[in-house]
């Protein structure tokens, strides 16, 4: 297995205002898997992603990457971890103003040794047009393009998207599923997607319930369907 | 690949050009005025240093009764010492002023021409340049100096007058009413001998190797001479101020402004931390998902700080410029009213660059990283989460009800951004300070002018001066001869003078409070002049005397004599309301009594009307308005100058921290600012809401600060008189320096207020609606 996660427990708060938001999770995903996790609010998936990431701490519970623990890893090997083998989408795009669609491509492109071609990425991401313009020209849709161009220009290992439609209109949303699907297909990241849109569960290759701090259902999805049959 | 958020560095240049305009600006007035000073002070002491060979200047000079004979000259000789001649006559210009003619000197004290040429003709004078400066006097003009009419060929700087003390105890030295010349031999030899003052230099054969031992040497010198011929001044280099004084001064000057300096790089680089801080709170989000990624919190540190390192950079590059060309001159040419020194190259100067470039750069550097270390130590998560603070989210501040909306609206911006006004805080209290120092500087010395004549024991005192064969101890029937003639030829027929008896001691040094030589006055009963009834023992002191010195009623105090190691412990009886001079004062027979000066002798005379008949020459030191002004006098024109640079820097200093934070302020809000404009609220609502709150804050922070500012000033003040200067200027400032300070204040915050509204107008509705960074 690619990335393992085993018994993970985390809790917020102390005394009686101790909530215990993940009760001892095990999962498990292949390299290159698209793995969707689903859950109400306050379920515990974002707290899960995020110990996945390195920027949370789990309380017990370890998580290996390539066979790699990372409990012992410090601050400064956590950043390396993030910088080598991580992309970040988040629901807020949150782009540098002043830099341009290519430049803040560029600044992810700056963490890896082996970045992508940022011409490609701008084609694939239908941004080549764009590439000169600053954030507050672009709309909602094209600003979460440019994020994922940012996340994946590294190639990173691991894509990690945190409901990166939660602010997005329906034709948008569907158009950066298509788009994440894709950079899946063509480089062959493994993606752990949050989300709590239960449609996007049947684009995944593995879809995980949680529901207060559990998994309560972890399966292979056998019905596979493209992001752009995806209905909601 | 470069790191590419290097990127963002011109653009926000651009985009937030006026708040890095304004720190530029004020980083570059400081580094260059620092620069120029110090590159003018080191070219001056080196010219200065350089003099003393160049010029040949004396080891000591003395004065004799008369004219020594060469065979006295050559008993002086025998002492290891070269003696030179260094007559002069003190001569009354058409103007009021004293100028001192000296022969053209060919061998020692030599003159260093400044401008024209020197004397060729009889009627030809080569002025001091600074007397001529101060003076409105240039080479060519005519002047009348003893009634006879000069025209001056040139000016000069006498080597041995760099400071222009007309006597070497003088409290201070007087660049305007004082000069020093030169004349042909031809010229000077058309001097009366009784006008001619016998002085002498000397050289040693060998020079002391240290001062311990050249104070020892001269000490011995001053007894072996004295009994070759008697003297009337003594004056080793060491001790003299017209030579040294220069030197020591330009010393201190260059620390107070060094310190000047660094106060304001530490004001300027908390300035970039808060406005980073501001950028860091603004850009959260983004910083949060860099860390994600894989950003190090150290490569945030440097993006952070380069743009305020690259700015202080230029600015100290454009600083030191600007120090080496213009403002050198400016500030050489402020020592050039004060001092009177030979023409100087201007020199490399590698401590003036370290101390404004590498020092200013490295405290950015410090300030700065340190500031962003704690400002950058939160997790990806909580910059995600925008969670920037490690205290609790504390609770809304309560506020009563009763308040207006308005009020309690504005309440809510002020606390919601007091680190802004905190900084604010210090930033008007250091512009009030120096404001205020700049202001009361000449407003003391004009109050401590315009007290003097309603302050002054009499409108002139004379102090005798004994001659010294009168206290020649190997030849008691000469010296009671002489004491005799000189106690016939001071008697006046003038009825205001009353007598009085003087002795001078010293006070002691310690390390905050400098040595001044003290004025013990012995009174008559029932004196006209002072209103004091003294009984035996009694000790008034003056009142300047008691501030100087913090002496209070019953507090005891020792001084010793000025040349020897005896001392004499004394108990306050009371204060003497006068504060003309350090004195203490004495019924007239304990003070003879005391330094056993014989039952009937006196020192001098109090008298309203000047006394005429008196030989001049038998009258040591004449205390008039003039001579008690001298020091209030020199420090106008020599800080005068610095001063009105003072004040325009606080002026500056108190625009841009008022523009900054009420910026930062403004732009902090931006998005609410939009919100309450979509709501419904004119500009001018919305001004009175975010602007009113900082002009409130503005000007109680400037009228609540005046008493604290006031205290440090007279603290300062004091501090600085005390340790640097001898005598006492009492702190009396008027309160048109409090208007000044608060109409400063009021019209340049007016000019930001302007500005202010002018960028409330300018936000637009949008912002609220924004969800991007």
């Amino acid at each position: 297995m690619f990335l393992e996660v085993k018994g993970i427990k985390k809790a917020f708060g102390e005394g009686s205002s101790r909530v215990e938001v993940l009760k001892g999770i095990d999962l498990a995903l292949e390299r290159g898997e698209f793995c969707v996790l689903l859950g109400p609010s306050g379920s515990g998936k974002s707290t899960l992603l995020n110990i996945i990431g390195g920027i949370d701490s789990a309380d017990e519970g370890e998580i290996f990457i390539g066979g790699e623990p990372m409990g012992k890893m410090k601050e400064k090997q956590l950043t390396m971890y993030r910088r080598q083998h991580l992309g970040y989408i988040f629901q807020m795009y949150n782009l540098i103003p002043n830099l341009t669609v290519r430049e803040n491509i560029e600044v992810g492109a700056y963490l890896s040794k082996n970045p992508l071609n940022i011409d490609e990425i701008l084609q694939t991401l239908g941004l080549a047009e764009h590439a000169g313009k600053l954030p507050s020209q672009l709309s909602g849709g094209q600003q979460q393009r440019t994020a994922i161009g940012r996340a994946i220009v590294k190639n990173p290992d691991i894509l990690l998207c945190d409901e990166p439609t939660g602010a997005l209109d329906y034709k948008t949303s569907k158009e950066i599923l298509k788009l994440i699907e894709t950079v899946n297909q063509t480089y062959g990241n493994t993606v752990v997607m949050v989300t709590h849109n239960d449609a996007i569960k049947n684009m995944a290759d593995r879809v995980i319930r949680l529901r207060d701090g559990q998994v309560r259902d972890n399966r292979v999805n056998t019905a596979k369907i493209p992001a752009e049959e995806l209905e909601w | 690949m470069k790191n590419p958020l290097r990127k963002r560095l011109l653009r926000e240049l651009r985009s937030d050009f006026g708040k890095y305009a304004v720190i530029f600006l004020l980083l570059v007035l400081s580094i260059s005025e620092i620069s120029g000073f110090l590159v003018a002070a080191e070219s001056m002491i080196a010219a200065y240093d350089e003099s003393f060979e160049k010029y040949n200047i004396e080891d000591g000079n003395f004065t004799a009764e008369e004219k020594m004979s060469p065979r006295r000259i050559r008993a002086a000789e025998e002492l290891d010492i070269s003696v030179y001649e260094l007559f002069y006559s003190d001569q009354t210009a058409a103007g009021g002023q004293t100028i001192r003619i000296f022969k053209m000197r060919e061998d020692i004290n030599l003159a260093c021409l400044m401008d024209g040429r020197i004397p060729e003709a009889e009627n030809e004078i080569a002025l001091d340049r600074m007397f001529a400066d101060n003076n409105g006097l240039r080479s060519g003009d005519p002047i009348e100096i003893g009634g006879k009419r000069w025209l001056i060929s040139g000016l000069v700087a006498l080597s041995d007058y760099s400071t222009m003390f007309e006597n070497n105890n003088d409290m201070m030295f007087d660049s305007k009413m004082f000069g020093v010349s030169v004349v042909t031999p031809e010229a000077f030899s058309q001097i009366p001998e009784e006008d001619l003052v016998w002085r002498y230099a000397w050289k040693y054969d060998a020079f002391p190797a240290t001062t311990a031992e050249e104070i020892d040497v001269s000490d011995a010198l001053a007894y072996d001479l004295n009994r070759i011929v008697p003297l009337t001044g003594f004056v080793p280099r060491y001790a003299n101020q017209a030579i040294m004084f220069t030197g020591d001064d330009i010393g201190s000057d260059r620390a107070g402004m060094t310190m000047f300096l660094y106060i304001i790089i530490v004001i300027i680089a908390f300035v970039f931390t808060v406005t980073t801080s501001n950028t860091i709170v603004k850009e959260a989000g983004v910083i949060g998902t860099l860390r994600s990624m894989g950003y190090t919190k150290k490569e945030l540190i440097c993006h952070f700080m380069t743009l305020p390192v690259i700015v202080s950079l230029a600015a100290a590059l454009a600083g030191n410029v600007l120090g080496y060309t213009v403002l050198k001159k400016v500030n050489a040419d402020l020592y050039y009213g004060s001092y009177s020194l030979p023409t100087y190259v201007t020199l490399w100067n590698a401590s003036a660059f370290i101390e404004t470039t590498v020092v200013p750069l490295a405290l950015m550097l410090i300030i700065n990283f340190l500031l962003l270390s704690v400002r950058l130590r939160y997790s990806p998560l909580q910059f995600l989460r925008r969670d920037l603070t490690r205290k609790k989210k504390s609770r809304a501040v309560r506020l009563p009800r009763f308040l207006p909306f308005f009020s309690r609206f504005r309440l809510r911006i002020f606390f919601q951004n007091i680190s802004n006004y905190v900084l604010l805080f210090v930033g008007i209290l250091f512009a009030n300070t120096l404001l205020m120092f700049g202001l009361m500087f000449p407003d003391v010395l004009q109050n401590y002018q315009e007290s003097v004549p309603d302050d002054m024991l009499a409108e002139h005192q004379y102090v005798l001066q004994l001659p010294a064969g009168a206290v020649d101890e190997d030849n008691k029937v000469s010296s009671l001869l002489e004491m005799l003639y000189f106690e016939s030829e001071v008697d006046t027929e003038n009825e205001d003078a009353e007598k009085f008896s003087a002795y001078t001691l010293k006070t002691l040094k310690t390390q905050w409070i400098k040595d001044d030589e003290v004025l013990l006055y012995g009174i008559v009963p029932d004196s006209r002049y002072l209103n004091l009834s003294l009984k035996e023992g009694d000790v008034y002191i003056s009142g300047s005397f008691a501030e100087k010195e913090m002496l209070s009623p019953g507090d005891s105090f020792t001084m010793k004599e000025v040349y020897e190691d005896d001392t004499y412990d004394f108990t306050v009886t009371g204060i003497y309301p006068y504060h003309g001079a350090l004195c203490i004062f004495m019924r007239q027979d304990d003070l003879n009594g005391m330094f056993d000066l014989g039952e009937d002798t006196f020192s001098g005379y109090f008298s309203e009307t000047p006394i005429t008949d008196i030989d001049r020459k038998y009258i040591g030191q004449e205390i008039d308005y003039s001579s008690l002004t001298k020091v209030s006098r020199q420090l106008t024109i020599s800080m005068g100058g610095m001063m009105k640079v003072v004040d325009a820097f606080a002026v500056i200093m108190f625009v841009i921290m008022i523009y900054l934070m009420s910026k930062i302020i403004i732009e902090k809000n931006a998005q609410s600012i939009s919100m309450t404009k979509i709501l419904g609220y004119s500009d001018s609502e919305i001004s009175r809401l975010y602007i009113l709150v900082t002009s409130i804050y503005v000007i109680a922070v400037m009228v609540l600060s005046i008493p604290p500012v006031s205290a440090v000033i007279q603290w300062l003040f004091a501090v600085i008189i005390r340790m640097e200067m001898s005598g006492w200027i009492p702190f009396r400032i008027s309160n048109a320096v409090y208007r000044t300070m608060i109409l400063m204040g009021s019209v340049s915050y007016l000019l930001i207020a302007a500005l202010e509204y002018r960028k409330v107008r300018g936000v637009p509705m949008g912002d609220a609606l924004k969800n991007t960074e």
